[in-house]
């Protein structure tokens, strides 16, 4: 594990200097999770979380008891993404990983279930599918995280 | 909700994602040029926001009205933070986080839009 500096907000790159930030691809910047490309997975997490979080939001606010199973499901799921966002962002190694596995496991379960048994699942969820709602993004999303995560350990 | 403005602003967002998928793929850093037309894209965002917050309260709204807010207080929040997020990368992997919230944003305002269509 390779904690590194947790408290600081500034990136992990303590050799390079601040001011002169020459576009040079990946030097020896450590091996931050949350730089260079990191940085767009934060993103994109960060945007699902704010997707199926509002979702659940407004849908258990409303109307829980039309699908409780489904809205359950859309919030914890963007309890997952917005972990897997700040684990990124702050370099927490062990955390990504393990909320990597349970949103690979939570998408193909709940995509599985779904589709073999729809009337358990009467509101779609973002996992609903593979994801087919949101063009497959949550499935495809934990295999890059893992990808991207085992490729910055060998880095 | 004002088509015009929507559709402009969706237009506004895809070419700041085809225009930061670029940047990345000569990889190049962040330039000015995003961030400018990020501040555009907010700008036109707000006003779109007190145009649907106006129609709320004189009780214009759709059905949907929590939905609505949830996605309009979303894409006011997306670009200056995605700019935040952005500028602190100085790769190439800056402008691909733009382009990530330049793709969001046409989706959201979209939803919008059919979300306002419901009531009439």
């Amino acid at each position: 594990m390779n904690e590194t500096a947790d408290g600081h907000d500034t990136p992990v790159d303590t050799d390079s200097g601040h001011e002169a930030g020459a576009a040079v691809p990946s030097s020896g910047d450590g091996h931050g999770i949350g730089s260079g490309p990191g940085r767009v997975l934060v993103a994109v997490y960060a945007v699902f979380a704010l997707a199926a979080g509002s979702r659940a939001a407004v849908q258990i606010a409303r109307q829980f008891d039309e699908a409780p199973l489904a809205y359950s499901l859309s919030a914890f799921a963007a309890v997952v993404y917005l972990l897997l966002a700040v684990a990124l962002a702050t370099g927490r190694r062990t955390l990504a990983l393990v909320a990597c596995g349970i949103e690979l496991a939570g998408v193909l379960i709940v995509g599985t279930l779904s589709l073999a048994d729809p009337a358990a699942f009467p509101k779609a969820t973002v996992w609903s599918g593979f994801g087919s709602g949101y063009v497959f993004i949550p499935m495809v999303l934990p295999l890059i995280g893992l990808y991207w995560l085992s490729r910055r350990k060998q880095a | 909700m004002i088509d015009p403005l929507a559709i402009g602003l969706i237009v506004l967002a895809l070419v700041i994602a085809l225009v930061s998928l670029l940047t990345t793929a000569l990889n190049k850093a962040m330039g000015n040029v995003l961030l400018v037309a990020l501040g555009v894209l907010e700008l036109g965002l707000l006003v779109q926001a007190g145009f649907l917050i106006a129609a709320l309260v004189r009780g214009e709204g759709p059905a949907e009205t929590a939905t609505l807010i949830g996605y309009m207080l979303g894409t006011v929040v997306i670009p200056p933070v995605a700019a935040f997020w952005g500028v602190g990368e100085r790769s190439r992997w800056g402008p691909a986080v733009i382009a990530v919230a330049g793709f969001a944003i046409p989706g959201m305002v979209g939803r919008m839009m059919q979300i306002w269509q419901g009531v009439a």
